[in-house]
């Protein structure tokens, strides 16, 4: 990636994928379509009215409960013999893993798939203390390799074609350029089984955690999360304070429904539910579990009455495979961990609204989103408060502010308003369109329209005078 | 002040003037059509449905009978911990990132998701690094409902549980699915029928 890999980067990022990258978005736009239509199949299942609103509820209980919620869930999590930590901020999160990684004088880290450890940024920490971190979910083992940032909450490799992975494999495996998938994917199997095998130290996130039992939940298909959890000697899962559920029968809901949405299963293949470490008379298990709390910008969401509705996010990515927005481009883009609509009303949150600019605006506002999330986030109404935020705050451009309150000024005065509509139909739109703000982009892409020279309202007049 | 206290303080101060909303009682996951079915049947179509391979057995000796057929191609086997005499396999024991093929005994079953409830007592490495893996589970034991099997489970849970409901798999490779990536790439579930496990 040429592009700095920030949000500020999104419009000249989004160009440059667009113009230079064309297999990419034939990728990006394949792949989400397709895990589209797996959750929309899944979802002819069931009751999804009522599916959403119980999740939604819940979730909306839970996040109104949290002190309650935090609280209890540490309580258990003490008495299963799980360490707990609090961290206040990314660098926070980094600091603790690294300290329980010093205290057990570790070398080699495995990780098992975990986008809150992408949001911190645990392995660039890790890896300039000197660790060994390896990312286990093939996906991430692709773009590890790859030295890429994830592109999809879900699928982080989404964006990379079969022939991308061969010559890939070729390079650094030496396998031959024609191999098949299958055998690609036994490679990575061998190098990455010897990984966990002498692994000091695995490291995961956690979809959800359970307070009243303390039960850490993670949900995959490949395996690496359960092995990345079982063999090391210590387990650090990175827990985002909003991931609290109750009770275990609250679980099962949220489990079901995520999987229904990500990736169209009734459930992933496998789902690890870690109550602590390995107990007297148990074969094999971590000795130690670790609980690092994170907040991260979450309680400043939370304290916000609009924003806070983005807190009940699963991280199932429907969102992104819907949205026409992020299929011209994938998640790189977008400049940082979490792409697409939620990531556009997560950003503010946890990097702040002047950092994040401008994923806000990158969405056409056509509420594709709002109708496929599982816990019903009103996305395109956050999209539009944080715009009005970022407005109100002087973060979008002062020309674009004075051709809104132009607009404005036109559509609050119909005499105004008549005589621009009458000038518009003699005017060459496109090259006056190139010259004004707001309008440049949109003329630039677009054959512009030939005004009428008559106004709407004229005829309306005339037909109602025929009648 | 710590970390914990000043992240539960910010916490406090969001809900000061926000309605605490209700919870909205236990989960009932509808389903469009109604399934009559035993959950035995509805395991075996959804593990099915999902790459997971079931072999349905009337007693205990059906069982064994058919382990001992199954495992003749195999050379060694490694044994979960909880997994009955006349269910363990003659064949020379291996360890687990060695074994070629795994044997486990389930703590339950789950109908609507097609899962094996899989308890760490039994042994985790036995249940993840062969590449074939056979499961023993009873009929009795297969809970209708995921509600109904962790309500059950809550009582005695173990250090870890993991629902396993299909083979290992990934379509990380350019959004082709394969097999067998870290975990097994074949999983059987042996179903034995009455009477239900201890």
């Amino acid at each position: 990636m040429t592009d700095a890999y920030r949000p500020g980067g999104y419009a000249a990022a989004s160009e440059r994928i667009i113009r230079d990258e064309p297999t990419m978005r034939t990728a990006v736009t394949g792949a989400a379509r397709s895990k589209d239509e797996r959750r929309q199949a899944a979802w002819a299942q069931i009751d999804a009215d009522a599916w959403r609103d119980w999740a939604r509820d819940l979730k909306s209980h839970v996040l109104t409960h949290l002190d309650r919620y935090l609280e209890e869930a540490e309580d258990r999590l003490v008495q299963n013999g799980v360490h707990v930590h609090w961290a206040e901020t990314a660098e926070e999160a980094c600091r603790v893993v690294a300290r329980i990684a010093e205290a057990h004088d570790a070398r080699r880290i495995v990780k098992a798939k975990s986008m809150l450890t992408e949001e911190v940024g645990l392995n660039t920490h890790l890896e300039a203390l000197g660790l060994d971190v390896r990312e286990t979910d093939l996906g991430e083992f692709i773009i590890q390799l790859l030295g890429e940032p994830p592109s999809h909450i879900v699928g982080p490799s989404l964006h990379r074609s079969l022939d991308d992975c061969r010559r890939l494999f070729h390079e650094r495996f030496g396998t031959p350029l024609d191999a098949s998938p299958e055998a690609l994917a036994a490679t990575a199997r061998q190098v990455l089984r010897d990984d966990f095998l002498q692994a000091d130290l695995g490291v995961s996130g956690a979809n959800f955690l359970v307070a009243e039992t303390g039960t850490i939940a993670l949900i995959e298909n490949e395996g690496n999360i359960r092995i990345s959890t079982s063999i090391p000697k210590v387990h650090v899962a990175l827990v985002g304070i909003e991931k609290i559920v109750p009770k275990l029968e609250d679980l099962a809901g949220m489990i079901q429904l995520t999987a229904r949405s990500a990736t169209g299963q009734p459930i992933g293949n496998y789902t690890s539910l870690i109550q602590g470490p390995r107990r007297p008379g148990e074969r094999d298990g971590p000795d130690e579990v670790h609980v690092v709390f994170v907040d991260n910008g979450r309680t400043g969401l939370l304290a916000d009455e609009h924003a806070w509705e983005v807190l009940r996010c699963v991280r199932c990515g429907a969102c992104l495979n819907i949205c026409p927005v992020y299929r011209q481009t994938g998640g790189h883009a977008y400049g940082w961990a979490y792409s697409g609509p939620i990531g556009a009303i997560l950003a503010p949150g946890i990097l702040g609204l002047e950092e994040s600019m401008p994923l806000p605006f990158a969405s056409s506002l056509c509420g594709a989103c709002a109708d496929v999330c599982p816990v019903r986030i009103p996305i395109p109404e956050l999209l539009v408060y944080w715009r009005e935020r970022a407005a109100e705050e002087g973060l979008v451009p002062r020309t674009d502010a004075m051709a809104m309150k132009a607009w404005a000024t036109l559509a609050e005065h119909p005499e105004l308003f008549g005589a621009a509509a009458g000038a518009l139909g003699a005017v060459p739109l496109k090259r006056v369109g190139r010259m004004l703000p707001v309008l440049r982009g949109w003329v630039e892409e677009r054959e512009a329209p030939v005004a009428s020279r008559k106004r709407f309202l004229d005829n309306r007049s005339t037909k109602e005078e025929g009648t | 002040m710590s970390p914990r206290n000043r992240i539960l303080g910010y916490v406090r101060g969001a809900m000061s003037s926000r309605p605490r909303l209700p919870h909205p009682g236990r989960f009932d996951g509808r389903y469009l059509a109604g399934d009559d079915r035993l959950p035995v049947e509805r395991f075996a179509e959804m593990f099915s449905a999902s790459g997971g391979e079931v072999e349905r057995f009337a007693d205990l000796e059906q069982a064994s009978d058919w382990l001992s057929a199954f495992t003749r191609d195999f050379e060694s086997a490694t044994v979960g911990a909880t997994v009955p005499g006349v269910l363990r396999p003659r064949l020379p024991s291996s360890c687990p990132d060695l074994a070629p093929l795994a044997v486990s005994a389930a703590a339950g079953g789950v109908a609507e998701t097609g899962s094996l409830v899989l308890d760490a007592r039994d042994g985790r490495r036995t249940q993840l690094l062969a590449p074939t893996h056979v499961v023993f589970v009873y009929e009795g034991d297969i809970h209708a409902t995921l509600v109904s099997a962790m309500v059950t489970l809550r009582p005695n849970l173990p250090s870890a549980v993991g629902l396993h409901s299909g083979p290992s798999k990934s379509a990380d490779i350019g959004q082709i699915l394969v097999r067998g990536v870290h975990g097994p790439g074949r999983i059987l579930a042996a179903v034995i029928g009455a009477p239900e496990g201890p």
